[in-house]
């Protein structure tokens, strides 16, 4: 089985008419951590929930694991996990009688069950709150928990949505190290986040919904390189996006119109470095390198160029810098983020609705 | 085995939410007895419109003149003067009437002392407090009337001689207002639980995601109801019996009839509840959903049953009313049992009603039960 997931033309209309997924074509690849990112509302709760026959699709189909999740959706149920954005789990039941119940609810027997729970409780660090009520946990704690209940069965794919939302640094690392760990050992991840920072560091691939269809899906650095192949294409449909909610009288767009202007991205390559000693000799030095268009000081031994296009033009800065007697504290390309992407992304998907 | 082990699973929860909810659980089993105690010891009044079979057994202007008493009076509603005792008690024990006035054979005869009897049936025991004093003060008033009328300076001896006498015959013995009301207030606080528990139980959980893990699962719609619904019939069953003892205990309530039969209606009449209760919050989204939806329903049915007032004293819409409610069968079938010693024969209609209302409620319930989280 190639695919863990295979969409085709799925689609979700719910009772009040609103098309939350339109024609939804996502190939998510086996024994992969797969991204699925996507602004508010843009239908990637409702895939996941359609995806783990919680709710049922309008028309199109999927296979999950290999089976429809119509047609078979009890066998989808045996081969999935899932962390829900809300922690679904009984608050006036301990951690373990959450967990058992779970469980049993997938038919384990007593014997593997025991171990089961006694092993992950271990593995995600929960076992000392084993007889804690879920009402009396942090979220950290809450979302350990429901891992675990997700887990239990030994799903092969397992669906996280937005599972470190409002956790602390350490507990976010121990889930992204947990989910590491899975995928090693031969499970497909499906996580859902609007942290750009989690998604670049675990995923292997990135799907961008927007609108309730796949506006692009790429490794995290493809679609990054994407970006910077495309920057004055990209800013031009910003600025022309900009352009337009200026024009709209009826809303007010201030908030959207300063996030579009910050994710204008420079077009030019561009590097920030901190500088200990500058002095007007090294200033003069750089201005004069053929691959610098400009230099900008500004306080604090912060130094801004512009470069031209060049294999060694940060090579030839650094050395001038140091031939100087600069000391470097730290150098800064302004490669595309993750969030220049997404950002980019979903403007222009817009653009071209509005179209 | 699997599925009995998810049954289980929603039984233990439940018992154990319960439990840890130390104020929830001593409020479920403290309200019903508060309610019959406070009912018991706090509630009574005058009823109008019973309905009576009246006995005529001789004709006379005397016989004329009671007639038109009783029919004058509001406390009563006179649907038929017939001349047969036999057939005037047959409709009393039957429930067709509340009580039967039967005047004696000898009821125009001036020379004796006449013995009218009031047989009444004292397990509606609203009407049976409301009619006996006011049948023993009407007659009072025609007995005073008559020897007022026949008394003469020439024979003042026909003063006692033409006195009318009342004669009660209570059919089920002196029925306190507290045992008839227990049967009533058993089935509303079944009534009452289920409603509120069901919108906890599944709209609820719905609401608080908890649902969606069962569902996350491969578990069937049928088992999650099922398990639902074992569940809380067995804790309703348990308060039920509680509530029995304790009324039995403390206020000395007494049980004329088959427990066995008791206990099958107990459990019928709360999965009656419990399918009414499903029904609605299949669909509901929150809980706050259900509670508005079940409101219009919930409130009058406590009402038009027959909990507090007999049916027959209510105005004739609401007497229709109260034939479509399970609550009105349930509460009929636990009094007949109860206080008549009625057995499985006597209340069949009331459980086939009971049952048919049951099967529809689930139907329905697993109809639009939507899984959709």
């Amino acid at each position: 089985m190639k695919y863990a997931i295979e969409t085709n033309n799925l689609t979700k209309v719910y009772d009040n008419g609103f098309k939350a997924v339109n024609e939804l074509n996502l190939n998510v690849e086996n024994k992969t951590i797969a991204g699925i990112l996507g602004p508010n509302g843009a239908g990637k709760t409702t895939t996941i929930k359609m995806l783990t026959c919680i709710i049922q699709k309008t028309s199109g189909s999927a296979k999950v694991a290999g089976y429809d999740i119509t047609k078979e959706p009890n066998q989808v149920r045996e081969e999935i996990g899932m962390v829900p954005q809300l922690v679904s789990l009984y608050e006036d039941l301990t951690v373990r009688e959450n967990v058992e119940l779970c469980a049993d609810f997938y038919g384990l027997k007593p014997d593997t069950k025991e171990k089961r729970i006694e092993d992950l409780m271990e593995l995600v660090d929960i076992k000392y709150a084993e007889n804690k009520f879920i009402s009396q946990l942090s979220g950290g704690m809450k979302q350990k928990t429901s891992v675990v209940a997700s887990l239990v069965h030994r799903p092969q794919i397992l669906f996280l949505d937005e599972p470190t939302v409002g956790l602390d640094p350490t507990t976010k690392r121990v889930l992204w190290d947990l989910m590491e760990d899975l995928n090693e050992k031969g499970h497909t991840i499906i996580l859902c986040s609007h942290d750009m920072y989690e998604v670049d560091k675990i995923c292997d691939t990135l799907s961008i919904i927007n609108q309730g269809t796949l506006a692009v899906k790429d490794t995290p650095q493809g679609l990054k390189d994407s970006l910077l192949e495309n920057k004055k294409e990209n800013n031009s449909i910003i600025r022309s996006m900009i352009q337009d909610l200026e024009q709209d009288e009826d809303e007010d767009h201030k908030e959207e119109i300063e996030s579009l202007k910050a994710s204008i991205t420079n077009e030019d390559e561009e590097i920030t470095a901190i500088v200990t000693n500058i002095t007007e000799e090294m200033i003069n030095d750089l201005e004069t390198l053929d691959t610098v268009k400009y230099v900008e000081q500004v306080a604090n031994g912060r130094i801004t160029l512009a470069l031209k296009k060049s294999e060694n033009s940060v090579n030839k800065v650094i050395t001038t810098i140091l031939r100087n007697n600069g000391n470097i504290a730290s150098i800064k390309t302004n490669d595309p983020t993750l969030e220049d992407v997404f950002i980019n992304l979903t403007a222009k998907k817009r653009k071209e609705i509005k179209n | 085995m699997i599925e009995l082990k998810k049954f289980w699973w929603m039984i233990k929860k439940d018992i154990l939410v319960l439990f840890r909810h130390k104020a929830r659980l001593i409020s479920m089993i403290v309200f019903p007895i508060l309610m019959i105690a406070l009912c018991g010891y706090g509630m009574g009044g005058d009823l109008t419109n019973s309905q009576i079979v009246i006995v005529k057994q001789t004709d006379g202007q005397l016989t004329d003149q009671t007639i038109a008493a009783i029919k004058a009076d509001d406390t009563y509603k006179v649907d038929t003067v017939i001349t047969d005792p036999k057939e005037a008690k047959d409709k009393v024990d039957n429930g067709e009437e509340k009580a039967a006035i039967i005047l004696p054979a000898d009821y125009e005869d001036k020379n004796s002392s006449k013995n009218v009897l009031l047989y009444i049936d004292s397990s509606d025991q609203t009407a049976t407090s409301s009619i006996v004093p006011k049948t023993e003060a009407l007659f009072a008033k025609l007995s005073s009337e008559l020897e007022t009328q026949m008394a003469t300076p020439q024979n003042p001896i026909a003063q006692t001689t033409n006195s009318i006498k009342l004669q009660v015959d209570k059919i089920y013995g002196d029925i306190d207002y507290i045992d008839f009301l227990l049967p009533g207030v058993l089935a509303m606080s079944m009534f009452m639980s289920s409603m509120f528990s069901m919108g906890n139980s599944i709209a609820g959980e719905r609401e608080r995601g908890e649902l969606a893990r069962l569902f996350m699962t491969p578990t069937s719609i049928a088992t999650v109801i099922g398990g639902k619904i074992v569940s809380h019939l067995s804790i309703e069953f348990v308060r039920s019996i509680i509530l029995i003892i304790s009324a039995i205990a403390l206020f000395g309530v007494v049980l004329n009839g088959s427990v066995v039969l008791l206990l099958l209606l107990l459990i019928l009449a709360t999965l009656c509840f419990v399918g009414f209760g499903t029904m609605f919050s299949a669909t509901a989204k929150s809980q706050e959903d259900y509670t508005q939806m079940i409101m219009p329903f919930t409130m009058p049915m406590m009402f038009i049953s027959g909990v507090f007032f007999p049916i027959e004293t209510m105005p004739w819409i609401l007497q229709k009313l109260a034939y479509v409610v399970p609550l009105t069968y349930a509460n009929d079938a636990l009094r007949a049992v109860m206080l008549q010693g009625a057995g499985i024969g006597d209340i069949a209609i009331d459980i086939l009603v009971l049952l048919g209302f049951t099967v529809l409620f689930f139907a329905i319930a697993v109809k639009r039960f939507n899984r959709d989280i």
